[in-house]
C-alpha cells in the first residue's frame, strides 16, 4: 500500500467527485477518457455493492504458462482441465472458499454455473486463511483464440487481485507486458507475479530469471513487485503464493485497493494536461465588466450619439429659437444644393437624423471576444473554447436587444421641445412688432413729415413720436437678438444635460443587457470550470 | 523424425512460378550448378577462388539483367523518394512498410537477382524462449549464439556458415547495410550482424539466428523482420507451449503472404505428449492452409552448453545437407522465395502509393479548409460592407452628427464664398475606420476558428495540426495590420475622389467641395447607406448627392475602383493570415503527387522486366 503524506479522501468521496468530473467535463475534456471514467464509476459501484467479504483473484497469463495447473494446485483439486494442447482453457473457472454471499458476485463476473466450484468444507486448516477467496482461472490473452475473445480482458479489469502467471519461456512477452503490466503500473498492492514452471530451471537459473523479471518490472514502473517462484508440478512455492493470497484475502481490502489504483491511474491521465490546479475567479471583476460595458457602448456608439444629440439639437434649435433676421439673411447667401437640382435635399438631410440608435454587430462580437480572451488566458484550451462559446451563446441576439433597449431611451434627434415653439412665437411676435413699428414710422413719415393728408389717427401724424417709435423698433430687434442668444444658451445647456442623462442611461441599460446576455453565461461557465477542478482535485486525492 | 507427410521436392506452387523465370533461370542454374560442383571438394575449399569465380559466373544474361536491374533501381528510387509527412491514420504502418521494402531491396532483392543461388541464407526466427539460439548452436556444433534463461536472449543476429562461404557473407552485398562484427554488442544490435563459421555446416547454406518476434524489446521484432526479409528460407521455431500464440501465427501468415519457403520446427515438446501436440499443431496448420509445410519436432531435453543432444537435430541436419548437395532443389527454394518477394511488391508498393494518395487527398482537403474558411470570411466582409450593416453604432451617430449639424451642407461651397470647412470630418472618419476594422477583425477571428474546427474534424493529421498552439486565433498584430490597411484604403478613397471626382461642368462653375468630407460621404454611400436594412427611407442620399455633383459615370467608376481596392487589400491581409496555416501544413510535409505515379510505374516496369 502506498503511504502518502496528506490524508487521502475515502474512495466513496473520490468516486462521487469523479462523477461530477464526468458531468462537468462533458464536451470539454477528452470523450474517451470520460467514457472510461464512467465505466470505472459503474464498475466500482457494482463491486463495492457486492460481497465485501470476498476477494476476487484472477490467475492471468499467456497460454501454456500453467494457469490451470496453478489453479488446481492452490485449490488442491483437479477443477480446471489442464493439457498440452494450446490454448487449453477457453472459459473461466472459479473456485470459491466460503460460498456464502458469493453468488451475486459470481453472477456479476459472469462465471457460468458449471464452472463454479466451492471449497466450502474446510478440508485442511490452511483453507481457513483463504476463506473469502474467489480464485478464477482465466483463459489466456495471447493465443490466436484470444484475438476474438475479450473474456480475459474483461476479468483482468474486474478482478480485485491479479496473479500474473509467467513462465521461464514467456515471462518477457510483449503481449503481457505492453498490454497489461505497463498499463497497470501503480497497482502494486493488488498484483502478484508468479514465475511458474520453476522446476524447469536450476535454482541458479531461477534466481537469474527472477532478478531479470524484477529489473524488467522496475523499468515498467512497477515499484515493489511481489514476485513468487512457483511450480505446479513439484508444488514448490505454492505455499508462498497461498500466503500472499491469504494476506490479501484476510485484509478484505483488495477490492477497495484495486479500484483505488484504477482511479489513481485514471486521474493521472485526466489531470495530465493540467499540472496545477488553476482556479479562476468565477465572478467577473468590476474592471472587466466596465471594459465590456465600454466596448458595448462603443458598439452602439453611445458617446457619439450623445455628441450628435448635442450638436444636432444646437443646430436645429436655430430654426426655432434663433433670431429670424439672421436666418433670413442666410437664405440670401445662396444654396449650392440648388445648383445640383436634387429637389428638397434639406428636408431629407433633416430627416436623416430621425433614425434611432443601432448596435454594430461586428463591434459587439469583438467586445465579447475581448472579454473571453482576457478571462481565459491561463485556462486550458478546451475550457477557453467553452468560455468563449458561453460568452457567445446569446451574443447573436445581443445587437438586436441592445438596439431595442436603447431605442426606447434615446430621444429622436429631431425632437422639438415645446418651449422652442414658444420662443419661435415670441420671435415672430417681435418681428410683427418691428413690422408694426415700421408701419407706424412710414405713416408718420407720410402724414407727419410730408403732410400728405389727414392722418387716420393722431399718433400717426405726430412727428415727435418718431424717435420713440424708432427706439422701440431698435429695442424690439435687440430683445429678439438677446432672447435668441439666451434661448441658444438654454438649448446648449439643456442639450448638455440631456446628453449626460442619455449617456448615463444608455450605459446603465447596456450594462444590464451585458449582465444578462454575456456576463451570466460566462460566469456560469467559469463556475463550472472551478467546480470541475475542485472535483478533479478531490477525486485525485 | 520428420512429421507426417513430407514431399522433399518443392511445392507445385513453385513450379507454377517457374515458367515466368524461363529467360533467366536455366542459364543461371546450370552456371550455378557448375560453379558449385567445381568447388565441391568439401575439405578446405579455396575460399578466395570461390568468391571471385562466383562474381564472374553468376551474372545474369545481359539483357534481362539490365532490364531487371533498371526496374529494381527505379523501384528503389521511387520508394526512397517517397515522403510520408502527414500523420494520417496508417501513416506509421506505411512508413514502416516503406522502410521494410527499401531494406529488403537493398539487403536482399538487388543482391539476390545478381547472384541467384549462391549460398542460401536460412533465417531461424520465432518466439522468445523457443530455442532458436540453442538450435543454431546445435546445428553449428559450437556456441555461436548465446543462450540462457533471460528473455529475450538474442539481440544481435548471428550468421553462421561453412568457412568456405564466410568471405562471401563477410564481403557480399547481401545484408550489406549491416556492420559485420565478431561479438554481439550491448542491447539490440539494429545495425550489426555477427558472422561466424563452422565446418559442421554444409557448404552453400548459412543459418541466421535472429532476435525474437514477441518479447518486450520491440526493436527485436524489427530486426527479426528485417532478417526475414533477406532470407532465402525461413525456419520458424516455436515451442510446445507457444504454438498457439498470436504473434507466431502472425509470422506464419506473413510467410504465406510473401510466398517464402518455410520450414517449421516445433521444439521443447515433452516426449509423453508428443503425439497429442503434433496432431493438434498439424490440424491448426491445416486450418490455416499451411498443412503442406515441412515440419520438424524436437523433444524437450536437457540443454548443455547451449546445445541440444545431437540426435535431436539429426533430421534437420539431414535436411540441410540435402539442401547443400541438391543444387536443383536449393535453387528452386531460393528462386521461390525471391519470386515470392517480388510478387509481394505487387501489393506492397501500390499500397504505399495508395497511402501517398490519401495523404495527397488529405492535404488537399486541409488546404481547401483554409481557403473555405477565409473565403467565407471575405464574403462575410463583402456582405456587411455592402448592405449598410456597418453603418450602425458609432458610425451612424457620427454620420447623423455630420449631416444634422450642417457639416454635410458645408461640404459644398459656393465658389469663392468664404466658408469654414466641416468640423466633424475627423470623428466620422475615425468612426468609419473603426467600424471597418471591427468587421474585418471579427471575420478574421471567425475564419481562424473555422480553420481549426474544420481541421479538428479531419482524422489524424488535421487533428494534430489543429492542436498547434496559436492557430485557433489570428496573429497577435492582426489588429495593427488591419488598422493600417483600413487607414490606407481611406487615403486611397480620398485620393480617388480628388483625382477622378471631376465636378460636372454644369456645376463646377458654381460649386466646389471639400475633398476630405466628400470622400467620407462617398464612403458612407459605398458602404450601403440607405440600402438593405439600414433604414433611410429616403433613398441613398449620399449617392444622389454625389451623382448630382460628379455625374453618374464618374461615381460608378470611383465606386468600382474603391470597392475592388478594398477587396484587394483585404485579400492581401488574408494572404498573410492564410500563410500561417499553409506553413503549418507544409511543416507537416508536402506529399508529392507524382511519387505515387512513379511507384505504380516502377511496379509495372518490374513486372514487365520479370
Amino acid at each position: 500500500m502506498t503511504i502518502t503524506a496528506e490524508p487521502r479522501h475515502g474512495l466513496g468521496t473520490r468516486l462521487a467527485a469523479l462523477t461530477r468530473v464526468v458531468d462537468l467535463g462533458q464536451g470539454r475534456e477528452d470523450a474517451d477518457l470520460l467514457t472510461e471514467a464512467t465505466q470505472l464509476i459503474i464498475r466500482a459501484g457494482n463491486r463495492l455493492k457486492l460481497s465485501p467479504d470476498h476477494t476476487v483473484v484472477a490467475l492471468a497469463g499467456g497460454t501454456g504458462s500453467g494457469k490451470s495447473s496453478l489453479f488446481n494446485a492452490i485449490s488442491g483439486l483437479e477443477l480446471s482441465p489442464t493439457g498440452v494442447r494450446r490454448p487449453t482453457t477457453a472459459r473461466t473457472h472459479a473456485c470459491v472458499w466460503g460460498l456464502e454471499g458469493a453468488a451475486p458476485l459470481l453472477d456479476w463476473l459472469q462465471i457460468q454455473w458449471r464452472h463454479r466450484f466451492s471449497r466450502a468444507s474446510a478440508l485442511d486448516k490452511d483453507d481457513g486463511q483463504l476463506h473469502g477467496l474467489i480464485l478464477m482461472d482465466l483463459p489466456d490473452h495471447d493465443s490466436i483464440r484470444a484475438l476474438t475473445d475479450t473474456e480475459a480482458d474483461r476479468l483482468i479489469t474486474a478482478a480485485d487481485l491479479i496473479v500474473w502467471v509467467l513462465d521461464p519461456q514467456k515471462y518477457a512477452d510483449a503481449s503481457t507486458h505492453r498490454r497489461y503490466v505497463t498499463e497497470l503500473a501503480g497497482h502494486d498492492a493488488v498484483t502478484v507475479f508468479a514465475l511458474n514452471q520453476a522446476d524447469r530451471l536450476t535454482p541458479d537459473e531461477v534466481e537469474e530469471c527472477l532478478a531479470d523479471l524484477r529489473a524488467l518490472l522496475a523499468r515498467e514502473g512497477v515499484e515493489n513487485p511481489r514476485v513468487v517462484a512457483t511450480s505446479a508440478v513439484t508444488g514448490g512455492g505454492i505455499v508462498d503464493l497461498r500466503a500472499e493470497l491469504a494476506e490479501s484475502v484476510s485484509a478484505r481490502r483488495a477490492g477497495y485497493l484495486r479500484i483505488e489504483a484504477d482511479l489513481d491511474r485514471l486521474m493521472l491521465r485526466l489531470a495530465k494536461d493540467m499540472p496545477a490546479m488553476l482556479k479562476v475567479d468565477p465572478a467577473i471583476d468590476p474592471a472587466r465588466r466596465a471594459g465590456l460595458t465600454d466596448a458595448l457602448c462603443d458598439a452602439v456608439g453611445s458617446p457619439a450619439v450623445g455628441e450628435a444629440l448635442e450638436n444636432v439639437h444646437g443646430t436645429r434649435s436655430i430654426d426655432f429659437v434663433g433670431w429670424p433676421w439672421a436666418r433670413w439673411a442666410a437664405r440670401f447667401q445662396g444654396d449650392p444644393l440648388k445648383h445640383l437640382k436634387l429637389g428638397d435635399v434639406k428636408e431629407e438631410i433633416r430627416s436623416l437624423v430621425s433614425e434611432s440608435v443601432r448596435a454594430q454587430p461586428a463591434e459587439v462580437d469583438n467586445a465579447v471576444q475581448a472579454l473571453s480572451d482576457g478571462l481565459t488566458q491561463r485556462m486550458p484550451e478546451p475550457w477557453q473554447d467553452a468560455v468563449r462559446d458561453a460568452a457567445r451563446s446569446r451574443s447573436g441576439q445581443l445587437p438586436k436587444v441592445l438596439t431595442d433597449e436603447l431605442a426606447e431611451i434615446a430621444p429622436p434627434l429631431d425632437r422639438v421641445p415645446g418651449w422652442w415653439r414658444l420662443a419661435k412665437t415670441w420671435q415672430y411676435l417681435l418681428v410683427l412688432l418691428f413690422v408694426a413699428g415700421l408701419g407706424v414710422t412710414g405713416a408718420i413719415l407720410v402724414y407727419g413729415v410730408l403732410e400728405a393728408g389727414e392722418p387716420p389717427a393722431e399718433l400717426l401724424g405726430d412727428v415727435a413720436a418718431l424717435p420713440w417709435v424708432l427706439l422701440m423698433m431698435v429695442s424690439v430687434l435687440g430683445v429678439g437678438l438677446l432672447s435668441a442668444v439666451a434661448s441658444r444658451n438654454f438649448v446648449v445647456m439643456a442639450a448638455g444635460k440631456e446628453r449626460d442623462r442619455l449617456e448615463r442611461e444608455m450605459r446603465r441599460r447596456v450594462a444590464a443587457v451585458a449582465q444578462d446576455l454575456v456576463i451570466e453565461p460566462v460566469e456560469r461557465e467559469l463556475t463550472r470550470y472551478n467546480d470541475y477542478f475542485a472535483a478533479l482535485d478531490t477525486s485525485r486525492r | 523424425m520428420k512429421a507426417a507427410n513430407q514431399t522433399p521436392r518443392s511445392e507445385p506452387a513453385d513450379e507454377a512460378v517457374m515458367p515466368e523465370e524461363e529467360p533467366e533461370s536455366p542459364g543461371e542454374q546450370t552456371l550455378s550448378f557448375r560453379a558449385i560442383t567445381d568447388d565441391q571438394p568439401p575439405e578446405e575449399p579455396s575460399v578466395e577462388d570461390d568468391f571471385s569465380e562466383e562474381e564472374e559466373e553468376f551474372d545474369l544474361p545481359e539483357q534481362v539483367s539490365s532490364a531487371l536491374t533498371d526496374a529494381l533501381s527505379q523501384l528503389r528510387e521511387a520508394v526512397t523518394g517517397l515522403h510520408l509527412g502527414l500523420d494520417v491514420p496508417g501513416a506509421d504502418e506505411a512508413r514502416k512498410s516503406q522502410a521494410a521494402v527499401l531494406a529488403q531491396l537493398d539487403d536482399y532483392v538487388i543482391p539476390r537477382v545478381h547472384m541467384s543461388t549462391a549460398p542460401a541464407l536460412i533465417v531461424v526466427a520465432g518466439s522468445t524462449g523457443a530455442g532458436k539460439s540453442t538450435l543454431v548452436n546445435t546445428l553449428a556444433a559450437q556456441t555461436v549464439s548465446a543462450t540462457g534463461v533471460r528473455r529475450p536472449t538474442t539481440g544481435t543476429p548471428v550468421l553462421v556458415c561453412n568457412p568456405a562461404d564466410e568471405l562471401w557473407f563477410q564481403k557480399g552485398t547481401l545484408l550489406s547495410g549491416l556492420t559485420r562484427v565478431d561479438e554481439p554488442g550491448e542491447g539490440p544490435g539494429a545495425d550489426s550482424i555477427v558472422v561466424a563459421s563452422t565446418k559442421w555446416l554444409p557448404h552453400g547454406v548459412a543459418l541466421l539466428d535472429t532476435p525474437d518476434i514477441d518479447s518486450v524489446v520491440e526493436e527485436h521484432h524489427d530486426i527479426a523482420h528485417r532478417m526475414l526479409d533477406a532470407a532465402d528460407l525461413w525456419v520458424f521455431v516455436t515451442s510446445a507451449s507457444r504454438y498457439a500464440d498470436a504473434p507466431s501465427w502472425g509470422l506464419l501468415k506473413l510467410a504465406k503472404e510473401r510466398g517464402a519457403r518455410l520450414v517449421i520446427v516445433l521444439s521443447r515438446v515433452p516426449a509423453r505428449s508428443r503425439e497429442v501436440i503434433s496432431k493438434h499443431f498439424t490440424r491448426m496448420l491445416d486450418e490455416y492452409g499451411l498443412g503442406e509445410v515441412e515440419r520438424f519436432i524436437i523433444n524437450e531435453t536437457s540443454v548443455t552448453n547451449g546445445r541440444l543432444p545431437d540426435e535431436e537435430v539429426a533430421d534437420l541436419r539431414m535436411w540441410l545437407s540435402e539442401l547443400s548437395v541438391d543444387e536443383q532443389r536449393r535453387a528452386l527454394a531460393v528462386q521461390a522465395t525471391l519470386n515470392g518477394v517480388l510478387n509481394s511488391f505487387r501489393a506492397r508498393v501500390p499500397a504505399l502509393a495508395r497511402h501517398l494518395e490519401t495523404q495527397v487527398a488529405l492535404r488537399a482537403d486541409l488546404r481547401s479548409d483554409i481557403d473555405a474558411a477565409f473565403s467565407s470570411a471575405l464574403s462575410e466582409i463583402e456582405e456587411s460592407t455592402r448592405d449598410g450593416s456597418l453603418l450602425r453604432g458609432e458610425v451612424l451617430a457620427r454620420w447623423q452628427d455630420f449631416a444634422g449639424s450642417g457639416d454635410l451642407m458645408r461640404t459644398l461651397q459656393i465658389r469663392k464664398a468664404k466658408n469654414h470647412g466641416p468640423e466633424r470630418i475627423g470623428a466620422l472618419r475615425g468612426a468609419l475606420r473603426s467600424g471597418l476594422e471591427s468587421v474585418i477583425s471579427t471575420a478574421v477571428h471567425r475564419a481562424s476558428e473555422e480553420v481549426v474546427t474544420r481541421w479538428r474534424q479531419r482524422a489524424g493529421a488535421g487533428d494534430r495540426l489543429a492542436a498547434l498552439p496559436g492557430l485557433g486565433r489570428p496573429e497577435e498584430d492582426i489588429d495593427r495590420h488591419t488598422a493600417r490597411m483600413v487607414a490606407s484604403w481611406q487615403d486611397h478613397v480620398t485620393e480617388l475622389v480628388r483625382t477622378e471626382g471631376v465636378t460636372k461642368r454644369s456645376v463646377a462653375r458654381l460649386v466646389s467641395f471639400d475633398v476630405e468630407s466628400l470622400a467620407l460621404i462617398f464612403t458612407v454611400g459605398l458602404l450601403g447607406y440607405g440600402t438593405g436594412d439600414a433604414p433611410g427611407g429616403n433613398g441613398a442620399l449620399p449617392q444622389r448627392l454625389l451623382r448630382g455633383l460628379l455625374g453618374a459615370e464618374s461615381l460608378r467608376s470611383i465606386s468600382g475602383k474603391a470597392r475592388s481596392d478594398l477587396r484587394a487589400r483585404i485579400g492581401l491581409l488574408f494572404d498573410d493570415e492564410t500563410l500561417r496555416y499553409v506553413d503549418a501544413l507544409d511543416g507537416a510535409g508536402i506529399p508529392d503527387e507524382a511519387a505515387a505515379t512513379r511507384l505504380y510505374q516502377a511496379t509495372y516496369n518490374l513486372e514487365v522486366a520479370r
